[in-house]
């Protein structure tokens, strides 16, 4: 069975599509739907052209610097020897972005 | 015959009416109507998805399950969320909950992948 991949190439992968995406960029509430869009669809795939033998689920949350505090929590059932995940955050001047990828071994 | 086929079928297929049902539970056991506390929101977020995960694993289905919890304070912030799975379309499912009362929001999701 498959390890999902090292946790340093997952998160630059990642950081890589955010800066893609809104890096440079101001909070913009008409944008800000097709941004989180984008970057799950580019994260997605780029980890799928890996060809590996997993399930990928990324998840992206972008929220305007306002001084509100925001909380966020998983936790997963599942085989601890093949399976993982990755979180992460990144921010500019207007906005907080976290991304979440969560990788699933498929069973033989 | 078909009743016992459905029944099988629905064991390896993710319903997300229950799982719906199981999240609201636990969201409102948690936090119920508590305004927004810096320093209780981790402990609420952590019993959220711990709730929901035991609750989820007691259904006995043979899946895997991510829950994922944000809880964000009202002050008129724009919010945006958005997820993207690579999966088998016909068993993996995903179920996302938005509650809210009148201090915060809470979104909670959970994907179901089938073993």
């Amino acid at each position: 069975m498959e390890e999902y991949n090292s946790g340093d190439e997952l998160y630059l992968c990642v950081f890589q599509c955010i800066e893609g995406v809104i890096g440079g960029t101001d909070y913009n509430q008409s944008k800000v739907n097709q941004w989180t869009a984008s970057i799950v669809e580019q994260s997605l795939a780029h980890l799928v052209k890996q060809g590996r033998p997993l399930k990928y689920m990324v998840n992206c949350t972008i929220m305007q610097k306002s001084g509100a505090g925001l909380h966020t929590a998983n936790s997963c059932y599942w085989d601890t020897t093949t399976d993982g995940c990755c979180t992460v955050r990144w921010e500019n001047r207007t906005m907080y972005c976290v991304v979440s990828v969560f990788v699933v071994a498929l069973a033989l | 015959m078909a009743n016992m086929d459905d029944d099988l079928a629905d064991e390896t297929v993710f319903v997300v009416e229950d799982v719906r049902k199981v999240v609201k539970e636990s969201i409102e056991v948690t936090i119920g109507d508590n305004a927004y506390q810096q320093n209780r929101v981790n402990q609420w977020t952590t019993n959220v998805v711990e709730q929901s995960l035991s609750q989820l694993s007691k259904l006995g289905k043979p899946f895997k399950y991510i829950v994922t919890c944000v809880i964000m304070q009202k002050t008129g912030a724009g919010v945006q969320s958005a997820s993207a799975c690579f999966w088998d379309n016909t068993t993996d499912g995903n179920c996302s909950v938005t509650w809210e009362n009148k201090s915060m929001y809470c979104i909670v999701s959970v994907f179901g992948l089938a073993i």
